[in-house]
């Protein structure tokens, strides 16, 4: 590891671990919510806050979940609220939590559960917030369709408003929902990625060829994603040209399974693999510099793609990543053991 | 004496002006003199006071000195008398002389007026007697001249009455010259009477002439003429207002005409020596040189003709000296036409020997004609020719050795035979690694030939030959790597526009193949190109035409670079497919049953056959193309390390077992203390060429992606005690592929341990039915084998 980066690590999670996420709608702290993975034990979701001189993980709340949480997402608009798609044995939910009040009394309170998805029939993937903001919808993924929610979460109620199903040939594994445009989401599956329009509920378009483990659209620019692949590595993609990528970064030594624009720095790009490591890269997207690529000759003075740091302090394959919206250098990495890493680096000094 | 003694002085002065001063200032009255103010002892200053020099002399000296000075004086002065009366005497003199000799003129001139008036009497009277004579004879002169004009216009009536007999005389005698003479004499006269008194002597003259015209016509198209003779002809035609200029295009249409024939020949033999080219065996050496000679005997004859229009060509120019630019056009179309043939046939394959042998003919023959016409600049434009042939022909040799590399590489592949399959691969390798050593090395040789050789032609474009072999390897190399990436369906980064029909071809590419490519790059980067480098530096060194800046054309340490990180590339490659295939496999096997609901294991399930299938397959590509590590070590023999290894899994198992629920909790902090405490495990190091680095590489990855397969499910008790089953038969099988037994065990048992710790109930398969069900599968698979192996 180099002196650039320099790791905090939470070990407050006892049980392996999947998810993590950002709570963005925390304006006043940099919290990360994760979730543990335990078949046999009770399962919990701590609440952990970097303390304000972004020297120590505390846990800030740490609650009971009763099964194993496969997929966390932590709601856009309120810092309370999140998701989780569980399962237990054969039988698998999907929910939207509520953070009781904190008090610092009891040590480990009741989540207050406000909303079941209850109309799948399929293996639940994972559930999508609209990431730029408030939304009263919510899209939830099975592996074989795609349901859209009305929620009100104040009443605790959740409606279907569409459903479209993908089909038997296809096996959804995961998705991303355009922060440019709410109507627009995109669905991985065995070997494309689908990009379905909300308001008809029909595929508009898809990319072939790419065996995804996550997707994640740019922050900042429209019609660009990332995805991670087994074998590919990390690719970058125009939506407006899905023939093939715009860009190829190596990835992992073993699978890449997570990927994640920095939210205010889109050419850095995080990844997670499964070779326990996590790799941050500096990838300009092509619209800025198509003027560059028409002229190959003065490549040199184009700016390279490159890998600026690999961080390699895991026991384990890391699934879980997470930028900090409000603190863009800090990011959140979990890894299979429970290991939460906030690794914060020298961001701005590559920037400038 | 003052005035007196003042005045000769200033005569005298002015006369021999020996001080200007002194006269011009006495006679001003001196103002401005600055003698004025010298001492007044100066005797000879003109504002000499002699008062005051009396006063000074008195007042200087003594009456001795008085004495002596007035002696000094006395004689000065008898000096300057004695002077100035000689000077005196002198002028007179010359006075004297000067009036004497007037005096003489004036009496010579008086006598002189007298003879002037005599002669002029005299010369009137000769003209008027000379007037009278003229006037007398005027008659009688004028007389004669007519008489004599008479007779001149008469011996020309008779010229021209006897032209005719003149001319056939001339003709006779061939002097064809006079004739024209003596007919362009009298031309302005038949110009003139033509029509009427010389009527008949015009035709009959005409008509000789009309001879003459027709047979020097004859002797210029002739060419056993001598060729000053035709010349003169041509002169003399052009002298009777002959239209030559007709004559001279027929006569060089004959010429173009020849030379067509000539090039038809060329071409003719030409093609039928390609004809032969084609047809023959390129193993059938004796009648590709017979194609050669074939391709030498038409220069027989073809150095005869070339001989013969140059030839040719030297009398024209002779003849027509206004005619070379139309020569040097015919004669430079000649040999860019026969330039092109060459630069056709360089499009084919041809040896350096051929293109020497023939640019070496045409160099003769430019030589020969350069000695005719000069001005044609044949040497510079046949070095234009030799520079573009040559060029072209070192870069098509280059694209055909990029050929037979890719074919090399691709020719071998399709094996529908299984059992040649075995070495087809190796064979590719050993094909293409020949290919480019040798045709690298056999293109230099061909290129040194060019070099060698002494013609004058080739020795000019020495450094750029050098030059252009240097720029062709280094392009041949970056071109072969292009052509590599291309191969195995990666080309499309490089150029997106043809991605859609590379996309596709991926999947097609195979594997075999990018592990050749891999060696291949090995091979290219620290054999041949360290090979061709010292050729190069042995006879290819210098150039230089390109200017120091750029340095020589071929770097050598780029090429290396390029295909050291290609290697990489294909090697990471074909472990990606082989793993992606596998891993395709291992979804499959994990995505499609229930886990949940998994029934007893009743036998190792077949995925691990599939599995062990394809390591197989990736152990026969490897076992073909890569070297042995250089570190074997000891193989464990089957029986006991399978009981062995079985045995003390077993026991951790029924320790595992053994735990209640209520210590998982403490289990799992204990195995993460043991992690922390065991050596890290290094799965994820760098592949080398071994034929055990590849295959441990793909095997490491084939597990860790298993043990991330099975922490995607949740199993039941049979589920997990199937993976448990699975993993201990494989155990053996893959320490068969790799002698890192560490590593394999302790990624098999992570695998395990990701099962146990997805498994609601995790109760191992006791250790007796585990041996049990893994024999009966070794014994049924052993038989299959038999039984395959007999069929």
């Amino acid at each position: 590891m180099r002196g650039a980066s320099t790791g905090i690590v939470y070990g407050g999670l006892k049980y392996q671990a999947r998810c993590i996420a950002d709570v963005k709608a925390d304006t006043d702290h940099t919290s990360f919510l994760a979730g543990t993975l335990s078949l046999k034990e009770e399962n919990e979701v701590h609440l952990i806050r970097l303390s304000p001189p972004g020297s120590e993980l505390v846990c800030e709340g740490l609650f009971y979940h009763p099964n194993e949480i496969w997929d966390l997402k932590s709601c856009p608009f309120n810092p309370r609220i999140f998701s989780t798609v569980y399962t237990s044995g054969e039988t698998y939910g999907a929910s939207v939590w509520q953070i009781p009040e904190l008090n610092s009394q009891s040590n480990a309170p009741q989540l207050e559960h406000l909303i079941s998805l209850n109309e799948h029939s399929f293996k639940i993937k994972c559930v999508l917030w609209w990431p730029s903001g408030k939304h009263d919808k919510l899209i939830s993924i099975d592996e074989g369709n795609l349901f859209l929610w009305s929620i009100d979460t104040s009443n605790k109620m959740a409606k279907v408003i569409s459903q479209e199903s993908v089909g038997m040939l296809h096996n959804l594994s995961g998705g991303a929902w355009d922060p440019h445009d709410r109507n627009a989401v995109a669905g991985i599956c065995d070997s494309s990625l689908e990009f379905w329009d909300l308001r008809t509920m029909k595929k508009t378009s898809s990319i072939e060829q790419a065996h995804a483990r996550d997707v994640d659209y740019n922050p900042k620019k429209q019609h660009l994603l990332v995805t991670a692949e087994d074998v590919s590595g990390i690719r970058l993609w125009d939506l407006r040209r899905p023939k093939c990528p715009v860009k190829e970064l190596p990835g992992h030594a073993h699978w890449t399974w997570a990927v994640r624009h920095n939210p205010e720095y889109d050419e850095l790009i995080l990844s997670a693999g499964t070779d326990s490591t996590v790799n941050l890269w500096l990838a300009h997207p092509p619209g800025a510099n198509d003027s560059m690529s028409e002229s190959p000759v003065d490549s040199p003075k184009r700016p390279k793609d490159s890998l600026l740091n690999s961080y390699t302090d895991y026991e384990d394959s890391v699934y879980g990543l997470a930028w900090s919206t409000r603190e863009p250098s800090v990011f959140a990495s979990l890894s299979y053991d429970g290991r939460v890493g906030n690794l914060f680096n020298n961001l701005m000094m590559i920037l400038s | 004496m003052d005035e007196k003694a003042k005045r000769t002085r200033e005569l005298l002065a002015s006369f021999y002006s020996t001080d200007h001063s002194a006269g011009g200032g006495a006679g001003v009255g001196s103002a401005a003199s600055p003698r004025k103010m010298a001492s007044p002892d100066s005797i000879n200053s003109p504002s000499f006071d002699p008062d005051v020099y009396m006063s000074l002399l008195v007042q200087k000296l003594n009456l001795e000195g008085l004495l002596q000075k007035h002696v000094e004086m006395a004689a000065e002065i008898k000096n300057l008398d004695t002077d100035l009366q000689m000077l005196v005497y002198e002028n007179y003199n010359k006075f004297i002389n000067a009036t004497d000799t007037i005096k003489r003129m004036k009496n010579n001139i008086v006598g002189m007026e007298a003879n002037m008036e005599q002669l002029l009497a005299k010369i009137t009277s000769v003209q008027s007697k000379s007037d009278l004579v003229n006037t007398s004879l005027f008659e009688k002169r004028e007389h004669i001249e007519k008489l004599h004009r008479t007779r001149n216009l008469l011996r020309k009536v008779q010229f021209i009455y006897d032209l005719p007999t003149r001319l056939a005389k001339c003709i006779k005698a061939e002097a064809y010259a006079d004739a024209v003479r003596f007919f362009i004499g009298s031309k302005p006269i038949f110009e003139a009477y033509g029509d009427s008194s010389f009527q008949d002597c015009k035709r009959a003259s005409e008509e000789a002439i009309d001879l003459v015209i027709k047979n020097l016509e004859a002797k210029i198209y002739s060419d056993s003429e001598p060729i000053e003779a035709r010349a003169e002809a041509v002169v003399l035609l052009k002298q009777l207002n002959f239209p030559v200029d007709s004559l001279k295009t027929k006569l060089l249409e004959k010429l173009e005409d020849y030379l067509m024939t000539l090039q038809d020949e060329h071409k003719e033999t030409g093609a039928s020596a390609l004809d032969t080219l084609e047809t023959s065996e390129p193993s059938d050496i004796g009648k590709l040189s017979d194609t050669i000679l074939s391709l030498k005997t038409p220069t027989g004859t073809h150095m005869v003709s070339v001989g013969e229009i140059s030839k040719i060509i030297r009398a024209y120019l002779i003849i027509f000296p206004d005619s070379e630019r139309r020569l040097i056009e015919l004669i430079q179309e000649l040999f860019t036409k026969r330039y092109g043939i060459i630069e056709r046939r360089v499009k084919e394959r041809m040896t350096s020997a051929d293109i020497l042998k023939m640019i070496r003919v045409i160099w003769e023959d430019v030589t020969l004609m350069d000695e005719v016409l000069a001005e044609a600049a044949l040497p510079a434009f046949s070095l234009e020719a030799a520079r573009s042939i040559i060029r072209q022909f070192i870069s098509t040799s280059f694209s055909h050795l990029l050929l037979e590399v890719s074919e090399a590489l691709t020719k071998s592949q399709p094996m529908p035979k299984k059992g040649s399959e075995e070495s087809s691969l190796q064979n590719a390798l050993e094909g293409s690694k020949k290919v480019v050593i040798q045709g690298s090395l056999d293109l230099l040789l061909e290129f040194r030939q060019l070099l060698d050789d002494n013609l004058e032609l080739l020795a000019k474009l020495r450094d750029l030959i050098v030059d252009w072999v240097q720029e062709g390897f280094q392009g041949f190399f970056q071109k072969l790597d292009e052509r590599f990436l291309a191969l195995c369906g990666k080309g499309y980064i490089a150029n997106p526009d043809s991605s859609v029909i590379d996309a596709i071809q991926v999947d097609k590419v195979q594997t075999g193949l990018v592990l050749v490519l891999a060696q291949l790059s090995v091979f290219i980067e620290q054999i041949a190109i360290p090979r061709i480098m010292e050729e190069i530096a042995a006879s290819f060194s210098g150039g230089g035409a390109r200017g120091y800046e750029h340095g020589p054309a071929f770097v050598p340490g780029e090429i290396c670079r390029i295909f050291r990180s290609a290697g990489e590339r294909f090697l990471l490659l074909y472990i990606n497919m082989k793993t992606q295939k596998i891993s395709i496999l291992l979804k499959k096997r994990f995505t499609t049953p229930n886990w949940i609901k998994h029934k007893e294991p009743r036998e190792v399930h077949m995925f691990v056959d599939l599995l062990l299938q394809e390591l197989e397959a990736v152990g026969i590509e490897v076992r073909q193309i890569l070297p042995q590590g250089l570190v074997r070590r000891h193989r464990h023999s089957d029986s006991t390390g399978s009981t062995n290894s079985s045995r003390s899994n077993a026991t951790r198992e029924d320790k595992l077992t053994r735990t209640n629920t209520q210590r998982v909790r403490s289990q799992f902090l204990e195995s993460h203390l043991a992690k922390l405490f065991e050596q890290k495990m290094e799965i994820f190091t760098k592949v080398q060429y071994t034929q055990e680095s590849v295959i441990s590489t793909i095997i490491k990855f084939c597990l860790k992606s298993l043990q991330e397969f099975v922490r995607l499910q949740t199993f039941n008790r049979s589920g997990f005690q199937q993976i448990q089953l699975d993993i201990e038969f494989l155990k053996n099988p893959l320490k068969e592929f790799v002698d890192d037994d560490a590593a394999i065990d302790f990624l098999l048992k992570e695998v395990i341990g990701a099962a146990h710790e997805r498994c609601l109930d995790p109760i191992p398969l006791e250790a007796p039915i585990l041996d049990k069900l893994i024999s009966t599968k070794i014994s049924k698979s052993r038989e299959e084998s038999q039984s395959s192996s007999l069929a």
